[in-house]
């Protein structure tokens, strides 16, 4: 049995990286007595693989797993009785059982949308002019720095899909993640702290993963629709 | 700004900010009740080191079982941290309730080793004590030690208001209980540490006086006035088997230094080597029965989720029937995935059985003790270990088909000639020779051979039969290192080596007194801590404050004369001098002297003297 669960990281939790994540939920499993499916040969190790890392110190709101099972359990079952074994701002938000084939999580994600909360705030008309301001520009370049590789030179402006105001001083963004193109959280903040005087770079801390998304076309689904588990192969 | 506040905004700047942020899984966050008595337990060194020291989590939830006591947890924030931190006001804090640690009534330090002690003065900083004890006023946090260092806590006696000398079990609740009735009795700070010090074990420096000669030597340690007892005796536990022992251990969301279950499966080790300070100050040798070692091992698997086990001692072979144990336990967890690890091995074939047994991957080597290189020396320091056992040893690992062997060694022992060095050479080269062969004949597929020689630098350490002997200087150190390296260099041979000014420093604290203090509070002004992080030392730092306060570090160094007064003389930890004397006469002449669990009494009197027994309840001893 395989199961797709949608969690939450907030509070204190935002401060675990992801591979420490998977540790600490592989324990959670085991302490609440889920039927775990092992992988074979030597090493055993728990089938459990997560959607895109979230940096360390922002928050997520709809974050997914996939994890293997090798009994049957009844998803409202697995939810309790892990969310028993989770700390205050990790949570099990929604399960479903998926079928064996369905395409892992990293290889179909393939936008985020991020929340910033931009320090500080004018007013709605001015926000969202230049929010639409920044958006009608045919390209921005960046300088992308690299780990142990050269710097390059990027246009990070096809890899925003969208931008609106929510609130004066909450900017929300719809950006490219996945293999293809990637764009950084820190990559925006200094983007818009370059582009604005009145911006100023926005810490890790003050921005929130909403949510990862599927996009098909110009549609957007969530890992949880039908067509991206059964339809996409 | 509330400390959380603060928090927030400077955790996500530190490397590692979960080392900051308590909340781990089984946490004890106790609601911050005025009428409890509350304890900062701080190890001054980071986060997944102090986690994952045993003894902590037994103090933890020792504390913590207690209705009327809260205790939280603190550790030394790194570098990065601490300047985050001083920048922002934000004060050493605990994980618990995030409460800066001058709002506890007791501040308590476990003492491991003798480079943490900049840590310890850097922590009292941070939480905004004056560090010298005769600076804090009654309003302070009471600041206490324990652990494995305080056979000799003097170096750093200035610093604290009192120590507990043993094992915790013994009598750390009992003393917080005691000072929270005095304290609400309303006496004064001395009138508390005057009573406080009757408790058995408790140890309040103030109220002892040193008298030194004109040429540096430790004439008498006494009692400030009549009343005080004069000798401060180790407290242990009796009948460990029915000792407190946590299950709900924290799983932190980190990767710790040992992040698995761990069952204390027995005290002690009698084998008597003569370097090991250990090998006396947990004597004597107290083992639990099976039956609640796989209780416990049930229980904190349960509760932790952990997948690994691993079964602790000082000498986790020489458990009464650790054969039927370990099997028992593998079965046992088979099903549920969780692995049995040996964290130490004994040089034997029947060792390196068990752990082929329990270790069905050969992921990391094997690791060996012979520590010293010819028959001779090894007979010196009573390592009961022969040449012959060694190799069947290691051929036993490589037929078994580990690739890798470790060799710990060390160098400077008493006694030790260029031969002995040469002899480290020798064994790791048969070793090699062995372990190709094998390999040549293996049908099964071996990565190519791999011997690891690992040499540290001998320390005398107090209360053991060496407790006497010269350190061998930086210049002897670098001699035999450099000998080692040279004749090392060969393919499938990695030889690793310590800092010999570390070594050195470790030797002068070691066997110090209350003179060292000063040089410790200036080498921490000029800004040294981790001192047993490679990247965070400076000889330098320590030199100029030795010279500053006119120390010659070779004076801690030199040879102490049997007759002479030693700083720790009135901290008794059970053992007798004459038998630690009668100890180095054997080891000058070569003799061995046997383990008492097999051989009967060899005389070191701590039994009799703590009013403690051998308590070997693991079964019957298997024929190894």
């Amino acid at each position: 049995m395989k199961i797709r669960a949608r969690f939450e990281k907030l509070q204190q939790v935002k401060y675990i990286s992801h591979l420490e994540l998977m540790t600490f939920f592989r324990r959670a499993f085991r302490r609440a007595g889920i039927p775990l499916a092992y992988s074979k040969g030597f090493n055993p190790h728990v089938l459990l693989s997560l959607s895109p890392p979230l940096k360390v110190g922002m928050t997520g709101r709809n974050e997914y797993f996939d994890l293997e099972l090798s009994d049957e359990i009844r998803i409202e079952n697995f939810i309790t009785l892990v969310n028993g074994e989770l700390p205050e701002g990790l949570q099990i938000m929604g399960a479903v059982n998926i079928p064996e084939k369905t395409k892992p999580l990293m290889a179909v994600i393939n936008t985020a949308v991020y929340v910033f909360d931009m320090i500080f705030s004018s007013n709605i008309q001015r926000e969202e002019e230049m929010i639409n301001k920044f958006l009608a520009e045919n390209s921005i370049i960046i300088t992308r720095q690299r780990r142990n590789k050269k710097d390059i030179e990027l246009d990070i402006r096809p890899l925003i899909s969208s931008g609106e105001l929510i609130e004066p001083g909450k900017w929300k963004f719809q950006v490219q993640c996945s293999s293809q193109g990637n764009l950084r959280v820190e990559e925006i903040s200094k983007t818009l702290a370059d582009y604005f005087t009145e911006v100023k770079f926005v810490p890790v801390i003050n921005v929130e993963r909403e949510g990862l998304y599927v996009k098909i076309g110009a549609d957007l689904y969530n890992p949880f629709d039908d067509i991206v588990i059964r339809e996409l192969r | 700004m509330e400390l959380a506040e603060k928090l927030e905004k400077v955790l996500y700047q530190a490397t590692n900010p979960v080392r900051y942020i308590g909340n781990e899984w089984n946490i004890i966050k106790k609601e911050w009740d005025k009428k409890k008595i509350k304890m900062a337990l701080a190890f001054p060194d980071l986060y997944e080191i102090g986690m994952s020291h045993l003894g902590l989590k037994i103090l933890y939830h020792i504390l913590n079982k207690e209705e009327d006591i809260i205790c939280e947890r603190t550790y030394a924030p790194w570098h990065d941290m601490e300047n985050l931190m001083r920048s922002e006001e934000i004060p050493l804090f605990s994980l618990e309730n995030k409460r800066p640690i001058n709002e506890f009534d007791v501040f308590g330090f476990t003492l491991q080793y003798e480079m943490s002690y900049t840590n310890v003065l850097n922590m009292l900083d941070l939480a905004g004590l004056p560090i010298y004890a005769k600076d804090r006023g009654e309003s302070y946090p009471l600041v206490i030690g324990g652990g494995s260092t305080i056979y000799n806590p003097e170096p750093i006696a200035p610093f604290f208001d009192l120590f507990f000398i043993g094992e915790a079990e013994a009598g750390i609740v009992n003393l917080i209980h005691r000072y929270k009735e005095l304290k609400a009795k309303k006496l004064c700070r001395e009138e508390i540490l005057i009573k406080l010090n009757k408790l058995p074990g408790v140890y309040v420096p103030s109220l002892y006086l040193f008298d030194y000669s004109e040429d540096g030597k430790v004439l008498k340690t006494e009692p400030v006035c009549t009343g005080v007892k004069e000798k401060i005796k180790r407290q242990v536990i009796s009948n460990l088997d029915q000792a407190f022992y946590p299950t709900k251990f924290l799983v932190p969301f980190m990767d710790i230094v040992h992040d698995r279950a761990v069952v204390e499966i027995a005290r002690g080790c009698t084998r008597g080597c003569r370097f090991c300070a250990a090998g006396i100050s947990y004597r004597p040798v107290r083992e639990r029965s099976k039956e609640t070692i796989i209780k416990l091992a049930d229980e904190i698997i349960r509760n932790t989720g952990y997948e690994e086990l691993s079964l602790s001692s000082l000498s986790t072979m020489d458990y009464s029937d650790i054969a039927d144990l370990v099997k028992t336990l593998s079965t046992r967890y088979l099903d549920q995935k969780v692995s049995i690890s040996l964290p130490s091995l004994r040089v034997d074939c029947f060792s390196v059985k068990l752990a082929e047994e329990v270790q069905r991957v050969r992921k990391s080597g094997l690791t060996f003790a012979p520590e010293a290189g010819t028959q001779r020396l090894r007979d010196v320091i009573n390592k009961g270990v022969f040449e012959e056992e060694l190799y069947d040893a290691v051929r036993a690992a490589f037929e078994a088909g580990w690739s890798t062997i470790k060799l710990y060694f060390m160098l400077g022992l008493p006694t030790e000639t260029s031969e002995d060095i040469d002899g480290i050479v020798q064994l790791a080269h048969e070793v090699l020779n062995i372990g190709r062969k094998i390999r040549k004949n293996s049908r099964r597929k071996m990565k190519p051979i791999k011997v690891n020689v690992s040499v540290s630098t001998f320390v005398p350490k107090p209360c053991t039969p060496f407790q006497w002997v010269r350190m061998i200087s930086k210049e002897e150190i670098e001699g035999k290192q450099q000998y080692l390296r040279n004749n090392l260099k060969k393919k499938g041979i990695a030889f690793s080596w310590n800092d010999p000014d570390l070594s050195l420093l470790e030797g002068v604290f070691a066997r110090g007194d209350r003179r060292l203090a000063p040089v410790l509070e200036s080498v921490w002004k000029k800004g040294s801590r981790f001192d047993g992080w490679n990247e965070s030392f400076s000889i330098e730092n320590w030199q100029e404050s030795f010279s500053d306060n006119n120390i010659e570090i070779k004076e801690y160094l030199r040879r102490r004369d049997p007759g002479e007064t030693l700083p720790w003389d009135h901290i008794n930890m059970g053992v007798s001098k004459g038998f630690l004397q009668k100890e180095y006469d054997a080891a000058l002449k070569g003799e061995l002297t046997e383990d008492c669990r097999s051989a009967g009494c060899t005389g070191c009197s701590i039994c009799f003297e703590l009013g403690a027994r051998l308590e070997l309840i693991g079964g019957e001893k298997d024929e190894n």
